[in-house]
């Protein structure tokens, strides 16, 4: 018991000062405010952890602070969001990207073999160069003509459930004119993965197995690119006419994914050559933060968008308590005397099965444990023979893949915009700061504590007529004050 | 024989004029600028195309001050900070707040002539503006500094980042709405007559001008003193620098107060140019031109920055005609592509290549004389 106490002191006071933060407060705001208050405290808590989960693995793995992670919140949610009023888009471009990464992912086994061959070493270099700029024509030609505005057209309410859930839908081409376009995309990948394997360059080795390896992944990746091209115009309608709430759950899935793959391609292509220039990283993520938020406008125009909520939290009406909004589905319930937005709950719901599901990973799986070794020590990990660079890379994915995660669950409440993501990526670089980098749990502290700290802030403001603003500027003094007591966080690895 | 003998003495012993010929050849034809640029329109200097130039004008000098403050910051002490747009704001709300709302107070009430019954009471108040300029930045400088003494590296650029945003939520916040105009900003501010942008181009031109070349010298001198030394030492490695006796804490102070004093006296200008203070002013996107506007130009040099400024402005002007109200995906993906491949800026670049191009470029006009 004297132990426990002892290896979690800042935990218990922590939670201690909380707890007479939570009674001051109880006592004098009476209970109905008090419980809205802490209920949305918990939901705006429960997404800044969303954010900030992803932040502070990425950072306490690989020291890179990633700039981009509003972004990957903000296409997390576009995408969702996509995919639930409109997917024609999403299928509409699958097939090209899928068969591009088909063609990347050969570059393993391609080694095999292009490494063999006769090139003076003179030439490699202009070899390299011309294979990347013929792989760049061929893509754009792969791409060239099609109108992505118009397979992204979306209005700005869409309606779901109450009228023809097909009136978002777009015409995609037909496939006698789209046929040749994956086929040149998979070229276009193929050549670069030829320029990326280093043609007659003899010093790059693979072992056998890699390259087995390698054949599984190509082949998984061009089965999937015939089937996305066949589902090309029948799925879209198959997925608008499916149970909405099915529908939901898959575009959180969807979302999720592409947050995951975008984290991965931007660690894999960007993030990787500069390990040996961190301050350069944080430039790079800038600069692809800048980039796909302009993509989005140009995209779907610099507008806020509505999603509708599924019709599972959106009945009209409101149930008494938790466990007749069960079988009504209505859009609130009362609690304690509450009203409260049923899909906040959900919300709060998601946050806490992420922390589960997060912490069942960091401490039972093998993946698990080399991050929390490499939080530690990221030298000693390489040293004994795992392979880091694949784990930074899986790690980027999963952060980028959780905050997506967080911006298609917020999608139903917030306004879907291209700035969205920006405001929680600030709350969530405090977070870390306040939960200590690379340490989950600290972030899950971390958001607990902002997030009340705003809701109440909001409170207070509102109590004192002055504008929310404050009690944003003043999670600022929180941090300030944290990191006076302790400089690495609450919970963050000794400098 | 004779003539040898001087050549040599020149060679061993560069007068000014050699040493910065280049650059006192351009200052020269920016002095010379508005006037050339009438001589070919046929305008007078201070209305019509020529006007529009020296805005042009204006405007990168002022940003390439800020660009050098935040490269004294990011190229010389190796300090990562994306707070600095605060610096940048707190310039221009101290100058447009004390000229909106306490300058017309005071000279309301009081009238201050000299012995011949000129009246300088503006003159002494925009002095005084001046002066609390300098020690609204010197402030801010100590606040960013001591607010982060403890931490380090990317632990540091987050809490100034955090600290910039508050200064921005703080900017617009309603509650202070009679002060400071909340998101709209400060508009119309009563610039004093004699330096008014719209009416004395020219004038504001040269002040502009003289403002730039005199905060690049006194950058110049801090970055070439023992002071800047130790600011670069700190850069390449801390710890050392504490082992000879110096305290990096205090030096990491002493570069963010002189970084600041540039940034927010430079924010005073932009707000003079403008007329105007907006939250924009102390948002993230100013501080990450001034992020941009050094990469582009050259990390840890003061030249580069000036042109990063410069190629910033033509950017910013013609993109828009060029690629339409999305220009700035045009303007992303050049700036990533500068930081995976030119990663220390043109300037940078062209220092590690000088060697490199000198011997290509004699080889090339041998070849010519060869020819010949």
């Amino acid at each position: 018991m004297k132990n426990f106490s002892k290896s979690n002191k800042t935990l218990l006071i922590v939670f201690g000062l909380l707890l007479i933060l939570g009674l001051f407060a109880y006592f004098t705001m009476g209970q109905t405010s008090f419980v809205r208050t802490s209920l949305s405290g918990l939901t705006i808590g429960a997404l800044y952890f969303m954010v900030a989960a992803g932040l502070t693995l990425v950072f306490g793995l690989m020291d890179v602070l990633n700039f981009a992670h509003g972004t990957t919140f903000m296409i997390g949610a576009y995408m969702g969001w996509q995919f639930f009023t409109n997917p024609s888009f999403l299928f509409g471009v699958a097939p090209l990207l899928i068969a591009f990464l088909a063609g990347i992912s050969a570059n393993t086994l391609l080694q095999v073999y292009v490494t063999q061959w006769k090139i003076d070493e003179s030439k490699r270099e202009w070899i390299k160069r011309g294979l990347i700029l013929m792989a760049l024509v061929f893509g754009l030609i792969g791409v060239w003509g099609i109108d992505f505005l118009d397979l992204a057209e979306t209005a700005m309410v869409a309606i779901t459930f109450t009228t023809n859930p097909l009136s978002e839908l777009s015409p995609q081409l037909p496939l006698a004119v789209f046929w040749y376009r994956p086929l040149l995309m998979l070229f276009s990948g193929a050549l670069l993965a030829v320029a990326i394997a280093g043609p007659g360059d003899k010093t790059k080795t693979l072992h056998v197995d890699n390259a087995k390896r390698g054949w599984i992944v190509v082949a998984v990746l061009i089965v999937l690119t015939i089937v996305s091209v066949l589902v090309r115009e029948s799925g879209p309608e198959a997925v608008l006419l499916m149970n909405a709430d099915l529908r939901f759950v898959l575009s959180l899935l969807v979302g999720a994914l592409i947050g995951a793959g975008f984290g991965a391609a931007m660690e894999a292509s960007l993030i990787r050559p500069l390990y040996v220039r961190p301050m350069y990283q944080v430039l790079v993520t800038l600069g692809v933060a800048y980039v796909f938020k302009e993509v989005i406008q140009v995209l779907w125009e610099p507008l806020a968008y509505q999603m509708s909520r599924p019709p599972f939290f959106s009945q009209p009406g409101k149930a008494d308590n938790l466990i007749a909004w069960f079988s009504t589905h209505n859009t609130t319930v009362d609690i304690l005397g509450v009203t409260f937005p049923s899909y906040r709950l959900f919300i709060i719901l998601l946050g806490i099965l992420m922390l589960i599901g997060l912490a069942i990973l960091m401490n039972f799986t093998r993946f698990g444990m080399i991050i929390r070794a490499g939080v530690q020590d990221r030298s000693m990990v390489e040293a004994l023979g795992i392979n880091v660079r694949r784990v930074f890379t899986l790690v980027f994915a999963l952060g980028a893949g959780l905050a997506a995660l967080g911006g298609i669950g917020a999608a139903p409440f917030i306004p879907v915009q291209p700035n969205m993501g920006d405001a929680f990526q600030l709350q969530g670089f405090i977070v870390v700061v306040i939960g200590g980098m690379g340490s989950y749990s600290g972030a899950a502290i971390g958001a607990l504590l902002l997030g009340m700290a705003r809701a109440f802030g909001d409170y207070l403001a509102l109590k004192f007529s002055l504008s929310p603003a404050i009690s944003e500027a003043s999670t600022v003094i929180i941090m300030a004050i944290i990191l006076i007591v302790k400089p690495s966080g609450l919970f963050g690895k000794k400098e | 024989m004779a003539e040898l003998q001087t050549q040599n003495v020149k060679k061993q012993k560069p007068g000014l004029f050699k040493q910065n010929q280049l650059a006192i050849i351009v200052l020269v034809l920016l002095i010379l600028f508005p006037f050339i640029m009438s001589l070919i329109t046929g305008q007078p200097a201070n209305e019509g195309k020529p006007k529009f130039w020296e805005g042009q004008f204006i405007n990168f000098f002022i940003m390439a001050v800020y660009a050098m403050s935040y490269d004294l910051l990011m190229g010389y002490t190796g300090i990562l900070s994306f707070g600095h747009a605060a610096f940048f704001g707190a310039g221009a709300y101290t100058m447009a707040l004390w000229l909106t709302h306490f300058a017309p107070l005071i000279s309301s009430q009081y009238k201050i002539t000299l012995p011949g019954g000129m009246d300088i009471t503006t003159t002494l108040l925009f002095i005084v503006a001046l002066l609390l300029v300098l020690i609204v930045s010197i402030l801010m400088g100590l606040f960013f500094s001591g607010a982060s003494v403890r931490v380090k590296g990317v632990y540091f650029a987050m809490i100034t980042l955090a600290i910039g945003e508050a200064f921005h939520i703080l900017s617009k916040a309603t509650d202070f709405v009679k002060w400071t105009g909340a998101d709209e900003g400060l508009h119309g501010v009563p610039v004093p007559l004699w330096i008014n942008p719209t009416q004395h181009r020219l004038r504001f031109y040269f002040m502009a001008l003289f403002f730039m070349v005199v905060m690049y010298l006194f950058l110049k001198r801090v970055t070439e003193s023992p002071t800047g030394r130790v600011f670069v030492a700190i850069r390449e490695n801390e710890n050392r620098v504490r082992m000879i006796g110096f305290n990096p804490a205090t030096y990491r102070s002493l570069a963010f107060v002189t970084s600041a004093i540039a940034a927010g006296l430079s924010g005073a200008m932009f707000s003079l140019w403008n007329m105007s203070a907006t939250p924009s002013m102390t948002s993230a996107v100013t501080t990450i031109n001034a992020l941009i506007m050094t990469i582009l130009g050259g990390v840890g040099t003061l030249i580069g920055p000036i042109l990063g400024a410069g190629l910033m402005q033509i950017f910013s002007q013609f993109f828009y005609q060029w690629f339409g109200a999305r220009w700035p995906l045009v303007f992303g993906l050049i700036f990533i592509a500068l930081v995976v491949f030119l990663p220390y800026g043109i300037v940078g670049t062209y220092r590690l290549r000088k060697q490199g191009m000198k011997a290509g470029w004699t080889r090339f006009t041998k070849q010519f004389s060869a020819k010949k």
